[in-house]
């Protein structure tokens, strides 16, 4: 275990192929929900415990259960069946112990089942951190590591996007452009300034 | 052999998976009031906030759990709330019904004193020295309060004050929050007379800025027969209390400052 | 047969998923880098997206209400795990420049939308056209895409250099020039839309 790959991991996570800005995972709800902080600070929250536990609990079942059997091919079904029944729960969970949060994120929590960065995240770790249907030393803390700063950067694009368009609710601006394509058009700037984190190294 | 063992495995994992949420759901399950549905389909839906609850639904809860009464929704047609009322098996104890009354008449009329070129919104406007026209009381003219009406009760007029329509306005509250001027008051429906100004400068500076502005003359205070209309601290008060609309400070008013509403 | 062909020409103008629905957009600008990554995920949707709404509309009255996303997503799970193992076998170059955009497939809003929204409640023939009409408006939008990044940000179409010494926009092979992109063609189109309203 290396301390060196967890800053690697995280500065890359966050920054140069930051989920959203770089790698384009989450782009709907980051889009439809970014309009105003406190939802937006509310959904990156919940996705970041969404990828941080099925971070772990992917890795689990790709380690004890499919690479054992020569089962690697299901890795697909079985994560994004992991990320269904884990979000369902948290799902009842959040039901139970408050309601008011659970209206308030409305249909965005069921809606974060299909927001790529999970299943992307899933995917990410079994190709990083497994060679040759091996585990590489420390691929489990690496794995939940890099959940957690998946969803760190997530939120930080959340929130940089939402004080800036909180701002622009109060221009007027063309109606051709109004919400989706102007979101768009700040995310590429937002995109363009983070460039600036390439070739950062240690 | 190659087949059965995938399809174990993924039989396993759905197994697993399947059993664990039908735990989990009878661990966690939600006792729901049937009468809840029922009370926040009759409700209007707007989540105004006017009420004082978090959205309708905050509101269904407040009213079943006897926290709120349902006569606090300014929303709802009276027949909504008879039948919230049969649902719950309770009296309707009706309240007063208001609306939203501007108390600026200048727009316009006031002229500038520097060119403001910025965000076109009031709140925006009004942190920049108090706004740009020279009466620093009254109404700067972005659509800050049309845009945050749920029920589309404002509109702007070309003398660049805000109208509002009281058949549409429910007293939601929300433009008499966002006004930086605090220039909206909620006024009980029986009143038809107020004053369309909001300055306290002294009457002279008024009268400068502002051609239909209250110069605390005190001539309405005089004229009223009810006590209702006093001048405290250079600009006119109506005390809706004691006002009965008859109208003779309108009549003594020189400036025209307090005005009949439609 | 009318029918069948208004449901197929649907998904290519009028519902276009990508600028008219504005779903499936992750993948879209992933992969949208060269005209020929772009052909090769559009048809590895439309096959996914034409298996599953076949399959969910032969089974939509059978699945319990309560647990129907579950099961649409294994549905479209097992299409797109197929789809994976036919690229690593016959086309690994694609596989590879696809990257994990591939298994990404299963979370394309586009093909859960449409089950969701329409193999639900129509018949095999209507969501069997309907898939193939989203699908081919899905790949024409990419291609369109993926044209004018692949031309403009790298100077070749397809991989052959059209114009001698043409200083290419790098800025538009990256993630930066793709939101751009998007942004003003989804501008663009929403004017078309207006000035047909």
């Amino acid at each position: 275990m290396d301390a060196a790959q967890f800053l690697t991991i995280f500065i890359s996570a966050v920054f140069i192929y930051n989920v959203i800005l770089s790698r384009f995972l989450g782009l709907c709800s980051f889009i439809a929900i970014s309009k105003q902080t406190k939802p937006a600070l509310a959904m990156s929250l919940a996705v970041m415990f969404v990828t941080t536990m099925s971070s772990i609990i992917t890795w689990l079942i790709y380690r004890f259960l499919l690479i054992p059997f020569h089962l690697t091919y299901l890795r697909t079904i079985s994560f994004i069946l992991v990320i269904a029944t884990f979000v369902q729960f948290v799902e009842m969970v959040i039901r139970k112990i408050s309601p008011p949060m659970y209206r308030f994120f409305g249909i965005y929590l069921p809606l974060i089942t299909v927001n790529c960065a999970v299943l992307g995240v899933a995917v990410l770790n079994a190709d990083m951190f497994f060679v040759g249907n091996k585990a590489v030393q420390g691929s489990f803390y690496y794995s939940a590591f890099q959940g957690i700063c998946v969803g760190l950067g997530y939120t930080l694009a959340m929130l940089l996007m939402s004080g800036i368009r909180e701002r622009l609710e109060l221009c007027h601006v063309p109606k051709a452009v109004k919400d989706f394509p102007l979101g768009f058009i700040i995310a590429s700037i937002m995109s363009l300034s983070f460039l600036g984190f390439n070739g950062f190294r240690f | 052999m190659e087949i059965l063992i995938p399809v174990l495995t993924l039989g396993f994992l759905g197994v697993v998976f399947g059993v664990g949420l039908a735990i989990a759901s009878k661990r966690f399950a939600v006792q729901v009031d049937p009468r809840l549905d029922k009370v926040h389909g009759l409700l209007p839906g707007s989540n105004c906030g006017a009420c004082g609850g978090a959205g309708c639904f905050g509101f269904a809860e407040s009213i079943l759990s006897g926290k709120m009464k349902i006569d606090a929704c300014r929303v709802a047609s009276d027949q909504a709330k008879e039948k919230i009322a049969e649902v719950l098996g309770r009296q309707l104890i009706k309240g007063l019904k208001s609306v939203a009354l501007l108390h600026c008449n200048g727009g316009t009329k006031v002229k500038d004193r520097f060119l403001y070129q910025g965000i076109g919104d009031c709140v925006s406007a009004n942190l920049v020295l108090g706004g740009q026209k020279e009466c620093v009381w009254g109404c700067l003219g972005f659509d800050t309060c049309v845009q945050v009406c749920p029920f589309g009760a404002l509109t702007m007029s070309k003398e660049g004050l805000p109208i509002v329509d009281f058949h549409k306005c429910k007293a939601c509250n929300k433009c008499v929050q966002i006004c930086p001027k605090k220039l909206f008051s909620l006024v009980p429906l029986a009143g038809k007379v107020y004053v369309a100004c909001s300055s306290y400068d002294l009457g002279k500076d008024t009268r400068a800025a502002c051609s239909v502005g209250c110069i605390a003359c005190k001539l309405c205070e005089k004229a009223c027969k009810f006590d209702a209309i006093h001048v405290v601290d250079n600009l006119a008060v109506i005390d809706y209390n004691k006002c009965t609309s008859c109208g003779e400070c309108v009549q003594a008013c020189p400036m025209k400052t307090i005005r009949t509403r439609g | 047969m009318r029918r069948y062909l208004q449901e197929f020409l649907k998904g290519i103008i009028r519902e276009n998923p990508t600028f008219v629905l504005a779903l499936g957009l992750c993948p879209t600008l992933a992969v949208s880098v060269s005209v020929i990554n772009g052909i090769g995920m559009g048809l590895a949707a439309t096959f996914v997206l034409l298996g599953s709404n076949i399959i969910i509309s032969l089974i939509k009255n059978v699945i319990p209400d309560r647990i129907r996303i579950p099961c649409f997503i294994v549905v479209i799970a097992t299409f797109v795990t197929i789809n994976e193992l036919v690229m690593k076998a016959y086309s690994p170059v694609l596989d590879r420049a696809l990257g994990i955009y591939v298994p990404l497939i299963v979370v394309n809003c586009i093909v859960l939308g449409r089950a969701e929204a329409y193999a639900q409640k129509n018949s095999v023939l209507n969501s069997l056209f309907d898939g193939l009409g989203m699908g081919v408006g899905f790949t024409l939008a990419l291609i369109l895409i993926s044209a004018i990044r692949e031309f403009l940000g790298a100077g070749t179409i397809l991989g052959h250099t059209l114009i001698k010494g043409f200083e290419p926009v790098f800025v538009l092979g990256m993630p930066s020039g793709a939101l751009l992109l998007i942004g003003l063609l989804l501008g663009f189109f929403n004017v078309l839309k207006n000035r047909r309203a």
